[in-house]
């Protein structure tokens, strides 16, 4: 029961924030409820799993998820995310909650910092290549086009995002999101729907692994899987009514709150 | 070597998102009926949630063997090349699963 309160609220501020709810259910269950970090990591990759796949179920076929895009980039992720999971096997607990701690302080830090570009042309005769796409553009109410660009980074950044994922039980959009729409040339949107497409096979990876060596206990994955469902239906509502720089500024501390804990836990 | 139709991706993606909507509904009944089981002290609780999380973990999996046979039919070269090494990665998965659990 507790574990499927704390699955509801990371689901909430996972949701409302826009990214998933691992970032917090791990510490939540970690710190909070005295899981292991690798079974609070097991237990997040499930969340992860059903979460991309109840979000992108009613979105795959629409403009924002680029499916050629995710295939390739899958291949990188799922690369990454094999490995981490056998590396999380092999090294120690306090290493992984270091490593917690310091990916925790770099989002809240670029979540502070971070602008978005625009990356797109209304110039429609451009061909977006095989993958690229035409989306429409809320802002202007046209069709916008955009191209894929540095694809070898994108590459890179999805096999980083992969191995994260799977060492640390969150999603890895928060690490992928910001390169392709920085450097990539791939609206926000696009890039945000098509990460969150890719983050259940990239999760499905690593899950695998955790479940092979007993560490994914079911009955709380059970419970922090629905907790985190209800919690994601309440923030998607919750986070149209809330400042977008309030909700940045509330992620950016939490998250900091959650790197110092990690981190003293893990030098102790 | 052809390249898939947009049409053909959008059909590939309808599929998706059928395959996807039947593997969470069916994996969120097992896991609720496995908590309500455990709840009751029942001794099928196990079963089911033991179900409920495979087929959770195998909904993604079952995605990208779609497109796979899907790019495979289009004669897509390259993206049928992507899934398969995608395809591989999680079998690469599942092997280390077991290897993991046979140390167990």
């Amino acid at each position: 029961m507790i574990i499927f309160l704390a699955g509801i609220a990371a689901g909430i501020l996972g949701a409302a924030l826009g990214i998933g709810g691992g970032v917090f259910l791990v510490p939540l269950l970690n710190l909070g409820l005295g899981f292991s970090i690798t079974a609070a990591a097991a237990i997040s990759l499930a969340t992860v799993i059903a979460t991309s796949t109840t979000v992108t179920a009613g979105r795959v076929g629409g403009e924002l998820i680029n499916v050629r895009l995710a295939m390739v980039l899958e291949s990188a992720t799922a690369a990454g995310s094999v490995l981490g999971g056998v590396t999380a096997q092999l090294i120690a607990q306090s290493t992984l909650q270091k490593m917690f701690g310091l990916v925790a302080a770099i989002v809240a830090l670029t979540t502070l910092a971070r602008s978005s570009r625009r990356n797109v042309t209304h110039d429609v005769t451009l061909d977006p290549g095989i993958l690229g796409a035409r989306i429409h553009d809320d802002d202007t109410g046209q069709t916008a086009v955009y191209r894929v660009r540095r694809l070898p980074l994108a590459v890179a950044a999805s096999f980083v995002a992969g191995n994260i994922s799977s060492l640390l039980g969150i999603g890895g959009g928060i690490v992928k999101v910001p390169v392709l729409n920085a450097w990539c040339g791939i609206p926000l949107r696009a890039a945000a729907a098509t990460s969150a497409f890719m983050i259940g096979v990239t999760a499905t990876g690593g899950a695998l692994i955790y479940y092979g060596s007993g560490q994914l206990v079911p009955s709380a994955a059970a419970a922090a899987v629905l907790g985190v469902q209800v919690g994601s239906w309440a923030g998607i509502r919750a986070a149209g009514k809330v400042p977008v720089r309030v909700l940045k500024l509330t992620l950016s501390a939490v998250l900091a709150v959650v790197s110092i804990l990690m981190l003293v836990r893990g030098f102790q | 070597m052809s390249v898939t139709s947009d049409e053909e991706v959008l059909r590939l993606e309808r599929q998706i998102g059928v395959v996807l909507r039947i593997g969470i509904a069916a994996s969120t009944l097992c896991l609720v009926a496995g908590l309500g089981l455990r709840a009751l002290k029942s001794t099928a609780a196990d079963g089911f949630l033991g179900v409920g999380i495979v087929v959770l973990i195998a909904t993604p999996a079952a995605r990208v063997a779609l497109s796979l046979v899907s790019f495979l039919k289009e004669r897509d070269r390259l993206f049928a090349l992507l899934t398969a090494i995608v395809l591989a990665e999680l079998g690469a998965s599942v092997v280390a699963a077991l290897i993991f659990h046979a140390k167990l």
